[in-house]
């Protein structure tokens, strides 16, 4: 009787067990994790995953529709598309198209930056290129991409090569490191990668944005003396210059945990650098404020609390627009913000969409001085204008 | 007398199989008997996330004090990665020899609105630790915790 139920305990075990075999393949919905972007002409691009698959879709009637998609790595392999992490698209002053992805490696935690280009349109795409120059398997991942003034390709990313090195040899680090590299010849290849800063946050995205004078700037989470979570904000210079990060928010939330909240930047022409990030200090807290890095942000607004998130930024002109998800019991609120005076003031926060399905975090477009925003739900992709036509 | 046996075992077994290392989806109707007080101690919903740094320190914590304190201490394990991910999550629970643990994963795939529900005062990140207590009290405390922290707050 005994060796009976121990022979039925072992059979349950092993069916419990074959069903938690990692990497075993389960069909499931794409995740949340899109990124959307207006090119010159106006029309809207949206790269999501599914199966393995970066697919790109587009929209010539402001996300009504969506185009059959393309799939832009020809040979599926794992994508991190959930919470902060996500594919991104940029466009090249030619019409060039740029994606970007993380790649989960086999140990936890790990990941490649991959990159692929279409110079025709969409159509098709080259064979995915591994960024970084470091092949180790550690962490490269929350890959940021952007274009800068002079049609370089740039893409930045977290990086735990300095962790790891301290690691082995018994020395503390806090955080991961954020690497970042570029391309010249229209992403057809990087150049070696250099270090951004060292002690970033290791799981928030990094914003991007460019700046009047066309360099790509970055603001991200940080990590400061003993687990301060506060934010920096760096250039990232393609001319051999060293990068000089400073630090940009002094809420002096301390904490050793995964905020899993990266930061929203935009830059004006006039250079104001608008920004929007999460702290928890007090009780969850999203923020917008002007940066001047190395002092403390200027004129700060409280945006939500207590169930708001995932905030994003837009500016153009004088005009600044803030958007963030708002939850509670029932679902989820698109909340929307706008100043006409250059973030000085801003109207009363808007509610301009709901959604009682899960949702992604939004992201503000502009599409000929209009804003619109992105928000990923589970009931599908939906472009929602900014303000009435 | 084998039959009987067998599906006796069955039912016996598979809730257990169904919750301790294999995730159970937890979804937005699931979360008040999560928080409703237990009837003798605490309840600890260790939350954590597969992209976390700090978790596996802080449910080694967490499973010392449940440990030393067996009848006190009920300690769930609450994934806020969606249950899609079962596989990985599962696999991260025996990694951190949490598999013995009643273990939950959200059944959304955006976690905020769970977050919300579990806790108002909490922005989603993690590790997070909810300590529920039989009178009614809560605690929710974000960020790895010394077992002397842990201490202070029981």
């Amino acid at each position: 009787m005994r060796t009976f139920t121990l022979l039925l305990l072992c059979l349950l075990s092993s069916v419990a067990l074959a069903h938690d075999t990692p990497g075993m393949k389960m069909p499931r919905e794409p995740a949340l994790g899109a990124s959307a972007a207006f090119d010159a002409h106006g029309r809207l691009w949206v790269v999501d995953a599914a199966d393995g698959h970066v697919r790109l879709r587009h929209s010539d009637d402001l996300g009504k529709t969506l185009s059959m998609p393309v799939d832009v790595n020809a040979v599926a392999e794992p994508i991190y598309d959930e919470g902060e992490n996500r594919p991104k698209i940029a466009f090249g002053p030619r019409g060039e198209l740029y994606v970007s992805w993380s790649q989960p490696r086999v140990k936890p935690w790990t990941g490649f930056v991959r990159f692929a280009r279409s110079l025709d349109g969409g159509a098709h795409f080259s064979t995915p290129i591994t960024v970084h120059h470091d092949r180790a398997e550690i962490t490269h991942r929350f890959d940021a991409l952007a274009v800068d003034g002079q049609g370089r390709v740039v893409v930045a990313w977290i990086d735990k090569r300095d962790m790891e090195a301290a690691q082995a040899h018994g020395k503390p680090y806090l955080g991961a490191a954020v690497y970042y590299s570029w391309s010249d010849d229209a992403g057809r290849s990087f150049v070696p990668e250099r270090k951004l800063m060292d002690n970033s946050c290791e799981c928030c995205r990094i914003a991007l944005a460019r700046t009047p004078q066309g360099e790509a700037a970055a603001f991200f989470r940080g990590v400061y003396g003993d687990n301060i979570r506060d934010h920096a904000f760096a250039l990232l210079p393609t001319n051999g210059d060293a990068p000089n990060a400073e630090r940009a928010t002094f809420d002096d939330w301390r904490i050793a945990a995964c905020p899993h909240h990266g930061p929203g930047l935009a830059i004006g022409t006039d250079g104001v650098r608008h920004a929007v990030w999460y702290e928890a200090k007090h009780g969850p807290a999203i923020w917008y404020g002007q940066l001047d890095p190395g002092q403390p942000p200027r004129h700060v607004l409280k945006l939500g609390g207590p169930g708001a998130s995932h905030a994003d930024v837009a500016v153009y002109g004088k005009t600044v627009w803030v958007a963030w998800n708002q939850v509670d019991a029932q679902g989820y609120t698109l909340m929307l913000r706008r100043s006409g005076d250059d973030g000085l003031h801003f109207d009363a926060p808007r509610a301009v969409a709901s959604s009682s399905a899960a949702v992604g975090s939004p992201q503000l477009l502009l599409r000929q001085g209009r804003a619109f925003v992105a928000w990923n739900t589970a009931a599908g992709f939906r472009l929602i204008p900014a303000e009435a036509p | 007398m084998h039959r009987i046996l067998l599906a006796a075992l069955l039912v016996l077994a598979l809730p257990a199989f169904a919750h301790a290392g294999t995730p159970a989806p937890l979804s937005a109707g699931d979360v008040p008997a999560l928080l409703k007080p237990p009837t003798r101690g605490v309840r600890i919903l260790a939350v954590w996330a597969l992209d976390c740094a700090y978790c596996e320190a802080n449910m080694q914590v967490l499973a010392q004090l449940q440990r030393a304190h067996p009848r006190e201490v009920e300690l769930i394990t609450v994934a806020t990665d969606s249950i899609a991910q079962h596989a990985p999550i599962a696999a991260g629970l025996k990694a951190m020899r949490m598999d013995g643990y009643p273990a939950r994963a959200y059944a959304e795939a955006s976690p905020e609105r769970l977050d919300f529900l579990i806790d108002p005062n909490w922005g989603g990140e993690t590790p997070r630790t909810e300590i529920i207590h039989a009178d009614g009290r809560r605690q929710g405390i974000s960020g790895e915790l010394t077992a002397a922290q842990l201490q202070k707050l029981l």
